[in-house]
Formats: C-alpha cells, sequence, structure tokens
C-alpha cells in the first residue's frame, strides 16, 4: 500500500534519482491541505450509512424490479448484502482519500470484484448505478452543496468550499471504482 | 510502504472500521513533523553529489583502501544517501530498509566487501561535513538520524 510520500518514492527510485524541489511541492501541498483532507474524509465517516442507504435505495427506485420476487435485492438478505458492499466500497475510498493515493483501493478492494460480482450473478450495472449516486452524494455532502443541513462536522470549522479539490479527488476514486466494474 | 498513513489505514483495515479520529490525530502529528523532513530532503538531493564525494575523498585520503574500488565506493554511498533522501520523504525507515539494509548482510559477506569503509564515510558525513550551512537545525536533526540508523545497521 501506497500513500502520497511513498508513491513519489516508488517513481523516483524508477528512474534512480533523488526527489527534489519539483516532486515535493505537490508533497508540500498535500501536507498543507492535511486538514482539509481530514475534513473531507470526515465528510465520509460521518455519513456512511445515509450516503451507502440513499443510494442502494436510489438503484431500486430507478428499478423496481430489483426488489420484486427473481430480483437481485429480493429476499432482504440480498438488498443486506448489496448495502455492506456498499459500505465497504466508501471505508476503502475514506483510506484512498486520507492516504492521497489510490493503491489500497485498487489493491484491497477492486481487484477481483468485478469477477467476483460476475460469479455471484451480482448485475454489475445496477451496482455502477449505486456507486454513481454514493459519488455524487459524498461529493455534495463534502462542498456542502447538498440541499438542507451541513452532514457532517470538520475539525476545522472551515467551509465545505475549501474542500472543493479533495471532493474532486474523492470524485475520482468513485470513477475508479466505476471502471473496474465497468 | 510503511509510513504514517500506510501504518493507520492498516490498522483500520484489519479490524474493518472507518479511520477514526485518534487515526486522523496521528496522520496530523506526523505532518507537524513533516516539515523540517521535506526541507532536508530538497537540500540533501541538492548536495547529493557533494557529500558523497567528500565522503569518499576524505575515506581514501589515507590509503587503507584500494583506489581501484573507489568508483564504487562512490557509487554505493551516493545509493544509500538516495535512500535516506527516500526515507525524509517517506517519513519513516522503509525504503532505507526494504531497497537497502534487507539482504545487505548477505552480499557484504558473500563478495567480502570492507564494511568499515562505508561506516567512515557516514559518520564522516555526519561528524565533519557541515551541514547546518545548507539546512535547518531541525532539517538536519532529521537527516542526522537517518545517517545514525544507517551506520548501526551496516555496523
Amino acid at each position: 500500500m501506497l500513500d502520497a510520500f511513498s508513491r513519489t518514492v516508488v517513481s523516483a527510485d524508477a528512474k534512480g534519482a533523488a526527489i527534489g524541489s519539483e516532486d515535493l511541492a505537490d508533497l508540500r501541498k498535500y501536507v498543507a491541505d492535511a486538514n482539509k483532507r481530514i475534513d473531507a474524509t470526515l465528510a465520509i465517516t460521518q455519513n456512511v450509512s445515509c450516503i451507502a442507504a440513499d443510494a442502494v435505495a436510489g438503484m431500486v427506485c430507478e428499478n423496481t424490479g430489483l426488489t420484486q420476487p427473481g430480483g437481485h435485492c429480493y429476499p432482504t438478505r440480498r438488498m443486506a448484502a448489496c448495502l455492506r458492499d456498499g459500505e465497504i466500497i466508501l471505508r476503502y475510498v475514506s483510506y484512498a482519500l486520507l492516504a492521497g493515493d489510490p493503491s489500497v483501493l485498487e489493491d484491497r478492494c477492486l481487484n477481483g470484484l468485478k469477477e467476483t460480482y460476475l460469479a455471484l450473478g451480482v448485475p454489475t450495472s445496477n451496482a455502477i448505478r449505486a456507486v454513481e449516486i454514493m459519488k455524487i452524494a459524498t461529493v455534495a455532502i463534502m462542498t456542502e452543496t447538498n440541499t438542507g443541513r451541513k452532514m457532517f462536522k470538520g475539525i476545522n470549522s472551515g467551509s465545505g468550499a475549501q474542500c472543493k479539490d479533495i471532493a474532486a479527488e474523492a470524485a475520482s476514486y468513485f470513477d475508479l471504482v466505476i471502471e473496474a466494474l465497468s | 510502504m510503511k509510513s504514517a498513513v500506510t501504518t493507520v489505514v492498516s490498522a483500520a483495515d484489519a479490524a474493518g472500521r472507518f479511520p477514526s479520529m485518534s487515526d486522523f490525530e496521528s496522520v496530523k502529528g506526523s505532518f507537524d513533523r513533516a516539515k523540517a523532513r521535506l526541507e532536508a530532503a530538497e537540500k540533501l538531493a541538492s548536495c547529493l553529489d557533494k557529500f558523497t564525494n567528500l565522503a569518499v575523498d576524505a575515506v581514501y585520503q589515507n590509503g587503507s583502501y584500494e583506489q581501484a574500488n573507489k568508483d564504487k565506493c562512490v557509487r554505493d554511498i551516493h545509493h544509500y544517501l538516495r535512500l535516506i533522501n527516500y526515507c525524509l520523504v517517506t517519513g519513516g525507515t522503509g525504503p532505507l530498509d526494504e531497497w537497502g539494509i534487507s539482504g545487505m548482510r548477505e552480499i557484504i559477506r558473500i563478495q567480502l566487501l570492507p564494511t568499515a569503509a562505508y561506516i567512515e564515510a557516514f559518520i564522516f558525513i555526519r561528524d565533519e561535513i557541515k551541514i547546518n550551512d545548507v539546512m535547518s537545525q531541525q532539517a538536519e536533526t532529521e537527516f542526522k538520524g537517518l545517517l545514525d540508523y544507517l551506520i548501526n545497521a551496516l555496523a
């Protein structure tokens, strides 16, 4: 597993070069943005159940056959598995966001996920839709552009607008999930 | 590779939980030290060749080692300093451990290399070179800590 720092090290080692000023600029930004990054991660961890439940509910609403007898979310046991997987994906996205690098998400969650779903008969198109909704919800909560109240309490007490860059990074991790399932 | 962040994430993943407030605290704690070590890494990168040449020249000056091996010695010292540069960036000893120290004893034993020369060179860098001229006190402390770690591993 890598983070923003060790990612720089691994790519510098491939070239056999020491890490100089140019490469360090990005890392200094990562350090300077640490509080925003932690706030953005808190936006996920404080709303896990809500994000996952809404996404699965949204997926079912758009495709009501899923919860009917014979549907992929019938009976409740399979619906529960769906909610559980939503939370697992969110957990790995939160790890990747904290580390500033997608390797933990790729190695420990996405590697083999599509094959597993195909083997279990999970329709990946529906799974992708749920991930898309989770992405939209997560970005909205992080940047405080969701309708209604502010949904997380950060350590910065700053506004969600400051998390905009980090939210874009989080969105890119959800895109990786979508790509892995496509 | 081990760093403050990956250690926290691994522990959270092993327990299947989301990163907690105490995880964030420990990540933040490592960032408080990051400024000094990133400075040390930057300055070391710009002085890498200079430090290497000064140290190797000093070691070979007294004639106790074969001059024919000097180039290889330069290469190795340079390599180790580069790994120290990486360690300063990651904030842990991972790069040195994984790419410099693991397996090192076996190689040294088989090739009958004089480790004393390496140790002398690193001690020279630590004690004789005025590191303070190129980097701040805190950065120097971070750099010397890793030099000590490497010297102990070689000894």
